[in-house]
């Protein structure tokens, strides 16, 4: 965990540091260290200043909880539902979201919700009542059975991208921001964002810590946990809504990154083991740490123009998985 | 046996490159340099883009017009025509029930909806223009096909002598008195005209430098770049309505662009994207705008 910690601050430092434009690593450090009171503020031009500190900073640190969030969230609907191919898109969240967004980007106006693009308001908002919904048709009684709530999201997952599609082929001259915003990435990121999302970010993944117990008791059988004294039902839904939410914020910010939430936790599992008190700060970290260096592959590579990030995860993490599955050739789930 | 058949191909080729040079009676060659078969000038006319829509409406041919794309808006009679679905995607069945004589395209539709409707003995003439030059040489063109020479020779002049007076303004700049601009296609993700497009050629045209001339088409760019290279004018391309203006005014407010020397001159401007975008009789009116934002005191 402490390897993984400092694999996290060398990431953020090497995103920093490196970028479309070249910079001395003397003078990011220097940046990022002058609010240090025993440091001399470093005699740096005005610019630079501003892309270290307003516009690369605060990037790595959006990347770093938009991975952090997908990758808790996949390790919690992969426990909850036991099945290791659950990730925070199966209930719509990521279907919804984009759909918001489109919408955002044809609405006839624009404006500002608490500081933040209309874009992000409606993927948020998109994101949690598709959410809703799926909770809704799903409920059986008062219980909730999760093979039900997956094909609930599948299905209106579905029926929205299809909507998207349909608002992507009229959408004339703004298709090519949209698609762009669908891939997912970081362009444009400011510290804005990042205040908004490192609540939900942190408030998630304290609520999904405490019940990391009576998820790794859930892994046996719902009803044995009940026995073991597990509020079945109440551990579902608190989990969902705060996976739910965490994810639905992070997709609103950076769009629909696919593959984070899903290979993350299992590259987690196949090192460290699936005991879920581990298991979730691991992933936490380590979805951090993929998505930064991704963005940073994706913004630099070919510079001056960027890729969606969305791009790079997948293409440079599935090998890297795949690697992962030969060597340790265990059973991942 | 496959020598043999090697050598019958090669003659094939051989003897279409012959005939290529010498249309038969009839028969005009459109952009791509593919022969075009007419039977007199064509009375029903479709337009695929809202480029060619303009050129057509410009050569006085609007009456003649029976079908245009849901984009195209200009001149406003052409709102007026029966539409024939979207640029990229248009609808094949209603095209078809257009009974048109001819078909202009563009370049986009010659891999799919070009061969699709000559399957349908549909004459189809493609414009393909990549620069000013055949900008004008596309409305000449078009002025072949349907019968309109004059007004095309009238209306490609008068372009050429509002060309020439933009090029006889801006000629005695030196390279520090061409400003650095931004050109903003769309602000999130930051979405710019590089290389081949043409704003980038309207951009150089009315004396000014693109800040990405190292870009290929539209592309997106990092916003360090940006700030890095320090852009003295920036021009979004916007449309009507609150949220196409939307890059303008991201550019305008976007505090962290407030270092660069547009912002700091107070030059960040917007431009019509239909006239700096759609390769018709309107470009030139793009050039001049151009100018007027570039050099203001070049423009009187």
């Amino acid at each position: 965990m402490l390897g993984l910690f400092i694999l996290l601050g060398a990431s953020v430092a090497l995103a920093t540091a490196v970028g479309s434009v070249d910079i001395p690593w003397a003078t990011v450090g220097g940046l990022l260290f002058s609010w240090l009171p025993w440091i001399d503020p470093p005699r740096t031009p005005e610019t630079l200043a501003t892309i270290v500190l307003d516009i690369r900073l605060p990037r790595v640190i959006l990347g770093g909880l938009v991975g952090a969030a997908l990758a808790m969230a996949g390790a919690t609907y992969q426990g909850l539902f036991r099945n290791p191919l659950a990730d925070p898109y199966l209930l719509g969240v990521a279907q919804g979201s984009a759909l918001g967004a489109t919408i955002g980007f044809l609405l006839p106006f624009s404006g500002t919700v608490m500081g933040l693009g209309l874009v992000p308001v409606l993927a948020l908002l998109g994101g949690l009542l598709s959410a809703a919904t799926v909770y809704a048709l799903a409920q059986v009684g008062r219980a909730l059975p999760m093979t039900t709530l997956i094909l609930a999201g599948v299905a209106l997952g579905a029926f929205l991208a299809s909507i998207t599609s349909y608002l992507l082929i009229i959408s004339g001259h703004q298709l090519h921001g949209i698609l762009l915003w669908l891939m997912g990435g970081f362009s444009l990121s400011h510290w804005g964002e990042v205040k908004v999302l490192l609540p939900y970010v942190i408030v998630g993944a304290g609520a999904i810590y405490l019940y990391s117990q009576p998820l790794n008791l859930m892994q046996l059988d719902e009803e044995q946990a009940q026995q073991l004294g597990v509020h079945v039902e109440r551990v579902k839904v608190t989990l969902l809504i705060a996976a739910t939410l965490v994810t639905a914020t992070a997709v609103s910010f950076a769009g629909t990154i696919g593959f984070v939430g899903i290979i993350v936790p299992h590259a987690v599992r196949l090192v460290w083991g699936p005991d879920h008190r581990f298991l979730l700060p691991l992933s936490c970290l380590a979805g951090a740490i993929f998505l930064i260096l991704a963005d940073t592959f994706a913004r630099t590579i070919f510079s001056p123009t960027e890729i969606p990030v969305g791009v790079v995860t997948a293409f440079v993490g599935a090998p890297f998985f795949l690697y992962l599955l030969r060597q340790k050739k265990r059973a991942v789930f | 046996m496959r020598k043999l058949a090697l050598v019958v191909l090669a003659l094939v080729f051989l003897l279409s490159a012959c005939a290529l040079p010498a249309p038969a009676p009839g028969e005009i060659t459109d952009q791509l340099g593919r022969p075009v078969r007419l039977d007199g000038p064509p009375q029903r006319i479709v337009s695929m883009s809202p480029s060619n829509t303009e050129i057509l409406f410009a050569l006085g041919l609007g009456d003649r017009v029976v079908g245009v794309t849901d984009y195209c808006d200009f001149p406003p009679e052409a709102l007026n025509k029966p539409r024939i679905g979207g640029f990229s995607n248009p609808d094949l069945e209603k095209l078809v029930a257009l009974s048109p004589d001819l078909i202009v395209a563009d370049q986009i539709h010659e891999k799919e909806v070009v061969p699709e409707l000559e399957r349908r003995n549909l004459p189809v003439f493609v414009i393909d223009p990549r620069n000013m030059d055949q900008v004008l040489e596309s409305i000449v063109l078009l002025g072949r096909a349907t019968g309109t020479e004059a007004e095309a020779a009238r209306l490609v002049e008068e372009m050429k002598i509002r060309i020439g007076a933009v090029s006889q303004r801006v000629a005695g700049l030196s390279p520090q008195e061409r400003p650095r601009v931004l050109s903003i296609t769309w602000h999130d993700p930051l979405w710019t005209a590089g290389k081949g497009t043409w704003e980038d050629q309207l951009i150089s045209m009315a004396g000014g430098q693109n800040l990405f001339p190292d870009l290929e088409g539209y592309k997106t760019v990092d916003l360090e770049m940006v700030l890095n290279r320090d852009p003295q004018v920036i021009i979004a391309s916007s449309g009507h309505g609150e949220a196409l203006r939307a890059p303008y005014l991201w550019a305008r407010d976007e505090p962290r662009l407030k270092g660069t020397e547009a912002l700091k001159k107070g030059r960040v401007y917007e431009i019509d994207a239909d006239i700096v975008s759609r390769p018709g009789p309107r470009l030139v009116e793009g050039l001049e705008e151009m100018l007027r934002l570039l050099h203001p005191d070049l423009n009187r």
